[in-house]
């Protein structure tokens, strides 16, 4: 309270004037640099997530002799290992798949629980003949396609998944086929199905 | 008191303390204090109720996938006052959105946004938006079923934001899946950028409230006064009312805390928190790709409205416009709340004909999942509570390690398809979805228990769908094994008199007592070994005692090895229904200990040794015989060891 700050009429001159502008913008570009700087280094960790690329794993989810061609949807877990940042876990269940194979069909179509709508889980109840998603009600005949067409919710049809068949060779030489998937998460709310790779 | 007057005195010369407290107190009140002026202080009484509980909540939450569930259960079930703490912070929290509506409702009515006041108008609408997202935010936090589900819809839908939206979703989720990182950065946002940017505009909020005075409905309505004393003894009123209100929530139902999450078993019941219900309602109408009209362009509109609202209001017929507008908007989320309780509700409310069969079922899907998920939060919680607690790869693995809550699971995959799952006598609710009302296969209610095997030793039972009766069975009628049902039906015919019939009968008591204590029942453990006379007795007659008391003179072990083989497609009664003779039986019906060649229908679920090949994991198989022996842990066993242990 000793020293006022200086009144108007104290102006500096001038050349003081262009002095005091350098001054400030120096100032400001200092203190700038000082912010910013811790700023811009937690940004980008922030922004890390957008740089780390998830590719989706080719995993075997039932033996062919577990899905009878009778046209039903059979239910499989896809058990796969799982990364969440520093953990690693062997095996995790990480989402599910509906297998369906029809009379005489060699491999079955496989479809994704993931509802296209809104990423919840589709259901099935034993003998319905359509798939019904829990949340926005959206319904899938069997072969996966709406049931009420462009009306329902879902903006596509249920996404499909590729399937391989491998043959098992055993240690007493019989073999055995294998279904695998490759389980490829999808972008939902859009008409095309796109990774979200 | 002159001690006191030398320290205010001391603070006033160096920071002006008398001028601050004057200005917070004593701001006039323009026509007197009123109770329709203690919507803003009640607003910034819940928010340091938020700010006090949580900040104690914080020195108890841990958030990794590992930890978050079991924190919460720990604050909530463990520590003392702990449900209070978070039951408060809970319904505080939607107290606060119902605050929020009634002093927007207030401010738009009375026109309260005219200027001066259109910036503070602004920047309450932010402060509005900032409240939403620590609803959302903290919805997740405790990283149950419900709040993980519903926050997945949330973020799936953000990554459908025009441009930016997937990059935006993983920024939120912090990577493509939920995880540790998902918490981390949820929380801290919930527990500190949120809250500092609503401490933030809150000063300036009320900085300006200041500087523009209050805007009194009516002036002269009575003389003027100062905000001390009338109207804060008003705003604490009307606190104490509001924290009255979420206390009786509280105590009534306290925070609810579900099942953890688990991004393997989706809970169908996934809804959000009540006051995001008509957004989720609004998602229905948009079929298709139109989604985003639903989900951004449509709720964009309406808050860029609300933004601009002050200056529609400067004339009178903007005004009314806008109270219109809020008019519309309040009713149509009132309306869309209806409804989409309506709608989850539909099965409980209405009869099911063949009009309204489609939503009748989607209703009846979603009441089934939320009772299954309550009824799977409480067994959790009654696991983790258990002297074992909580192990440290989460609570997860005690879901997965537990028969009762995974057996019923598998058991409805791979056995509920053939095997009827019920209580001949009383029906019980909770495995009312493992009812087969056309088995081809027995009961496997209470199977090893001395009445399941009384029935199967009962001339009327053994023939009833219960047991070997059911429709196609090979073992009555013209079947092709019939061999058990002819005996036991021989063994106590109609032609016998009454004292042979009760010492028959009697004899197969005691037989299916020793069969049963085979079994090793935990359930049955007590009566065991009360009954050690009776099961020898029992053992002896069916070894060859019973032989002696039928016309036929046979007994068990002429088809059935006990102790001695015998090799005629009959199960081994040694160990019978025990848990390793069921893991057998399981793993290999067609095995030659049980029914060789004959088994006509059993699948073999583990019969290889390349486990490859196998259709069940043996940890499946141990959970579905613990399950079907009723093997579980069970809170009460608990304190009946430790009351022994500590006599």
């Amino acid at each position: 309270m000793a020293n006022p700050p200086a009144s108007q009429s104290d102006r500096p001159n001038a050349t003081k004037n262009r002095r005091s502008f350098f001054a400030a913008l120096a100032a400001i570009t200092t203190g700038a640099v000082v912010v910013l700087t811790p700023l811009a280094v937690g940004v980008v960790t922030f922004l890390s997530p957008l740089l780390r690329k998830r590719q989706s794993s080719t995993v075997r989810v039932a033996l062919l002799a577990q899905v009878p061609d009778d046209g039903l949807p059979r239910y499989f877990p896809v058990v796969a290992d799982r990364e969440d940042a520093w953990n690693r876990y062997p095996q995790q269940r990480v989402g599910g798949v509906y297998l369906v194979r029809q009379a005489d069909e060699a491999a079955p179509t496989a479809f994704t629980a993931k509802c296209p709508h809104a990423g919840c889980f589709i259901g099935y109840a034993a003998g319905a003949d359509h798939f019904q998603c829990p949340c926005h009600t959206s319904a899938f005949k069997l072969d996966g396609s709406r049931v009420r067409g462009d009306d329902e919710v879902s903006p596509r049809d249920m996404d499909q998944l590729p399937v391989e068949l491998r043959e098992l060779q055993l240690a007493s030489g019989e073999t055995a086929t294998e279904v695998w998937v490759e389980f490829i998460d999808f972008q939902t709310g859009h008409k095309q199905p796109i990774h979200t790779t | 008191m002159s001690a006191i007057r030398t320290i205010v005195d001391w603070l006033d010369d160096r920071a002006g303390v008398r001028e601050l407290v004057n200005e917070a107190l004593y701001e006039s009140v323009p026509g007197g204090s009123r109770w329709r002026y203690v919507w803003g202080s009640a607003l910034v009484m819940a928010f340091v109720t938020q700010a006090l509980t949580g900040i104690f909540l914080w020195m108890a939450y841990s958030p990794s996938t590992q930890t978050a569930w079991e924190s919460v259960y720990y604050i909530e079930h463990e520590m003392a006052g702990g449900w209070l703490l978070r039951g408060i912070h809970h319904y505080m929290a939607q107290m606060m959105i119902v605050l929020l509506a009634i002093h927007f409702i207030q401010v738009v009515w009375d026109g309260a946004y005219r200027a001066p006041r259109e910036l503070n108008f602004v920047i309450g609408l932010v402060l509005m938006l900032v409240v939403l997202g620590l609803s959302f935010t903290g919805y997740l936090l405790p990283w149950d079923q419900k709040g993980y589900w519903a926050t997945n819809v949330g973020t799936e839908l953000a990554s459908q934001a025009p441009i930016a939206g997937v990059a935006l979703k993983k920024l939120a989720v912090g990577g493509s899946d939920y995880g540790h990182h998902t918490l981390t950065r949820f929380f801290a946002l919930h527990a500190g950028v949120l809250p500092a940017l609503l401490v933030g505009f809150l000063v300036l909020h009320i900085m300006l409230f200041r500087r523009h005075g209050l805007h009194a409905k009516d002036r002269n309505r009575a003389p003027d006064t100062t905000f001390w004393p009338d109207q804060v003894l008003k705003d604490s009123v009307a606190s104490l009312g509001i924290l009255a209100a979420v206390l009786a929530l509280t105590v009534w139902k306290g925070a609810e805390l579900m099942a953890p999450a688990d991004a393997a078993n989706p809970y169908d019941a996934a809804r959000p928190e009540w006051y995001f219900l008509f957004l989720f309602q609004f998602l229905k109408w948009f079929p298709g790709e139109l989604e985003i009209w639903g989900a951004f362009i449509i709720p964009g509109i309406v808050v860029a409205v609300l933004f601009v609202m002050p200056w529609i209001g400067r004339s009178k017929a903007g005004h009314l416009l806008n109270v219109a507008l809020m008019g519309v908007l309040f009713g149509g989320a009132a309306f869309l709340t209806a409804q989409a309780l309506y709608d989850d509700n539909f099965a409980a409310w209405n009869e099911k004909t063949e009009d309204n069969a489609a939503r009748y079922e989607a209703s009846q899907g979603f009441l089934d999942a939320k009772q299954e998920a309550e009824h799977e939060a409480r067994r959790v919680i009654e696991l983790a509570r258990s002297p074992a607690k909580i192990p440290p790869t989460g609570a997860l693995t005690l879901v997965y390690n537990d028969p009762y809550l995974q057996g019923p699971k598998l058991y409805k995959q791979n056995c509920a398809g053939c095997h009827n799952y019920a209580d001949p006598e009383n029906s019980d609710l909770r495995w009312a979805y493992l009812v087969n009302k056309n088995p081809s296969a027995p009961n496997l209610f209470g199977v090893g228990t001395r009445k399941w095997i009384s029935g199967l030793l009962d001339p009327k039972q053994i023939v009833s769908a219960h047991y070997f009766g059911y429709a196609g069975s090979p073992f009555v009628g013209d079947g092709d094994q019939t061999d058990m049902v002819d005996f036991i039906q021989e063994s106590l015919s109609e032609d016998l008199d009454n004292e042979q019939r009760q010492a028959i009968q009697t004899a197969f008591k005691k037989i299916a007592a020793a069969l049963s204590a085979e079994a090793r029942l935990p359930s049955q453990a007590e009566a065991d070994a009360r009954d050690a006379e009776m099961i020898t007795e029992g053992r002896a007659l069916l070894t060859g005692g019973l032989a002696d008391l039928l016309e036929s003179g046979t007994s068990c072990t002429d088809c059935h090895t006990f102790g001695e083989m015998q090799d005629i497609g009959s199960p081994v009664l040694d160990d019978y229904m025990s848990r390793r003779w069921l893991l057998d039986f399981l793993s290999n019906a067609s095995d030659e200990r049980f029914y060789g060649e004959l088994n006509d229908r059993m699948p073999a679920f583990a019969p290889h040794d390349d486990l490859r090949l196998n259709q069940l994991d043996h940890k499946s198989l141990e959970l579905i015989v613990d399950w079907l022996r009723s093997d579980w842990y069970r809170p009460s066993q608990d304190t009946d060891a430790s009351e022994t242990a500590n006599p």
